[in-house]
């Protein structure tokens, strides 16, 4: 998802306890997908509620809170809301894909290939409208923030970062550098393990961190040519240019500057509603007067709503609280952290 | 896949060790050893351990990472006899780790390993090294626990001691060089540790086991030990408690 130019990036290695005491926007959408995909039983499953509700979405937000908050780190989510027009053909596609991938696990399931139907089945995760409200219910009640942006989330964690209300962005997507994010956290994951795509395998990942400037700067262009890179990359709102990636978007734009002069020049194809996608990174909808704070977790609030409406175990919601309370009694020892941000 | 067979002991001795610290613990397995790390809820002691295919009588695995609750594995081994031998199963269908003594299976559900970090060993340049026998400190630990709640380990070139100073009383463990196994110390090293993590710690540690304490000044101890006749290799981190001014 998102435009590719992991090829021409070179991020820095960071640790979860860096993060400490930093303020960060998270994309809600692209975490709740992680979830709903990799949290599954070995057949493909999800957890479920005893009304047959998906819970996995439930289970990774809990628990990524927890660690977020026992790291010292202020997470917000930021809620994607109407997606721009352009957008539509990628949806579709996803949509497609997501019913091709439910039928295949099925098939798996029937034929009894447990490892093809997890693969499949994590392929075929959707996100509904009550997932939606139910994790942010659970994110009010662990006292974490969340916004909602008027259109997509991204862009409205860029806008928020570059106003000084938080310090970086965090998702797995690129296409937070082209909104401006001047700072990306890439594989804030859970685990420190992350799935390989469309196997059964893990591998460790280190969160990362990408700065816009340093970025800008070894490229030498400005952000209008990053935009303009990605379009021809392709992105979530246009196909890209037909044999284009990020080395050779790059030469185009360090030769001729711009899309236009590229193809004022004959060296490219025109772009179809060039500047409709140009206005959607450059000037992007997002909402400037978004508050949001920090509150202590409500306990009683979390397990009722955890164990007695989603089934999860009353043990391990309680000593996973218990984890974070105990941490912040023994605020006043002294903790093996600092010897382990290496 | 996982599938092994042991002596109770030697899983007894690990899961002791691992308790100290976690109620839930993720072991990960792959085809030559047994791995863990695991932090306390209070991030002030880490565990790092690692179990060689070598310590079982039988052992075949693939790669996998497996939530165990430690009090359970515990509760159950207690059952087992000294030289009696378990065996280890995972079932990967019913998500669960079938523990057999004798005639006795008890399948225990396997904890979802999502939520469990894997902690960063800490960077530490440790200058002062001690090697001792665990029966030669064990007395004086047990001395100091009536006395504060804090205990400091001193290594200097000529010997380590073990103070523990309470409002009005002191207790005091000397061990000169040569009651020592082993005395490295250009400098006099010296941190002070939270005595329950330091006395729980101390207590998992079979008896008959030398260990190796190393040192800095107000620095995190490294405690290492071998388990599973030298087949597992065992390293505690404790943070130091910083002394206040005086």
């Amino acid at each position: 998802m998102g435009v590719d130019i992991s090829q021409i990036l070179h991020p820095r290695k960071i640790s979860l306890s860096a993060l400490s005491g930093k303020a960060v926007a998270i994309d809600a959408f692209n975490s709740l997908y992680q979830f709903l995909s990799i949290i599954r039983l070995p057949d493909g499953t999800p957890l479920r509620n005893r009304d047959g509700e998906v819970t996995s979405h439930l289970s990774g937000l809990f628990y990524r809170c927890i660690n977020f908050i026992e790291a010292g780190m202020k997470p917000v989510f930021v809620f994607d809301g109407e997606p721009p027009a352009l957008k539509e053909e990628t949806i579709r596609q996803r949509s497609e894909a997501r019913t091709e991938a439910e039928q295949a696990w099925k098939d798996a399931l029937a034929a009894g290939e447990i490892r093809q139907a997890w693969t499949k089945a994590t392929r075929a995760s959707r996100l509904t409208g009550m997932m939606i409200e139910d994790s942010k219910r659970l994110l009010k009640y662990m006292g974490v923030p969340s916004v909602q942006a008027p259109s997509e989330g991204e862009a409205q964690a860029a806008y928020m970062v570059e106003a000084g209300q938080a310090d970086a962005a965090a998702s797995q997507d690129f296409d937070s550098m082209l909104f401006g994010c001047p700072r990306l956290i890439r594989n804030l994951a859970i685990s420190g393990k992350r799935r390989i795509p469309k196997t059964n395998r893990f591998t460790q990942v280190e969160p990362e961190e990408i700065l816009l400037s340093d970025l800008l700067g070894s490229l030498e262009i400005t952000r209008e040519q990053l935009v303009d890179m990605g379009i021809m990359i392709g992105t979530d709102y246009n196909p890209g240019i037909r044999g284009i990636g990020p080395k050779k978007a790059h030469k185009i734009i360090k030769k001729y500057g711009s899309i236009d002069a590229a193809v004022g020049e004959r060296a490219i194809d025109p772009v179809e509603s060039l500047e409709e996608l140009r206005t959607i990174f450059l000037e992007p909808s997002v909402s400037m007067h978004e508050e949001f704070s920090w509150k202590d977790i409500d306990r009683g609030a979390v397990i009722s709503f955890m164990c007695d409406r989603n089934g999860f175990s009353v043990d391990r919601i309680a000593s996973t609280l218990d984890r974070v309370s105990k941490r912040e009694q023994a605020a006043g020892l002294s903790t093996l952290d600092k010897w382990c941000q290496n | 896949m996982f599938q092994a067979r042991t002596k109770a002991d030697t899983l007894k001795e690990l899961i002791a060790i691992v308790s100290t610290l976690v109620d839930e613990a993720k072991f990960s397995i792959s085809s030559e050893k047994i791995t863990l790390r695991a932090v306390d809820p209070a991030h002030v002691a880490m565990l790092d351990v690692q179990l060689k295919k070598d310590a079982f009588e039988e052992y075949k695995a693939d790669e996998v990472d497996l939530g165990v609750d430690v009090a359970k594995i515990d509760q159950f081994l207690r059952l087992a006899r000294a030289g009696d031998i378990v065996d280890l199963a995972h079932d990967e269908d019913k998500r669960r780790l079938n523990v057999i003594v004798g005639n006795t299976t008890k399948r225990m559900s396997l904890i979802d390993t999502t939520g469990m970090t894997e902690p960063k060993v800490p960077n530490l340049n440790l200058p002062a090294k001690v090697s001792l026998n665990i029966e030669d400190i064990m007395q004086g630990i047990r001395a100091s626990e009536s006395v504060s709640d804090h205990v400091a380990l001193v290594a200097t070139p000529e010997y380590f001691e073990l103070i523990c100073e309470g409002d009005t009383d002191q207790v005091q463990l000397k061990l000169a060089k040569d009651q020592l196994v082993e005395l490295e110390a250009k400098e006099k090293a010296r941190s002070l540790f939270p005595l329950e993590y330091f006395s729980n710690i101390m207590k998992s540690v079979p008896s008959g086991t030398k260990l190796t304490f190393s040192l800095g000044v107000d620095y995190p101890v490294k405690i290492e030990f071998s388990i599973a006749g030298e087949n597992g290799e065992v390293k505690y981190f404790l943070a130091p408690r910083i002394e206040s001014g005086d």
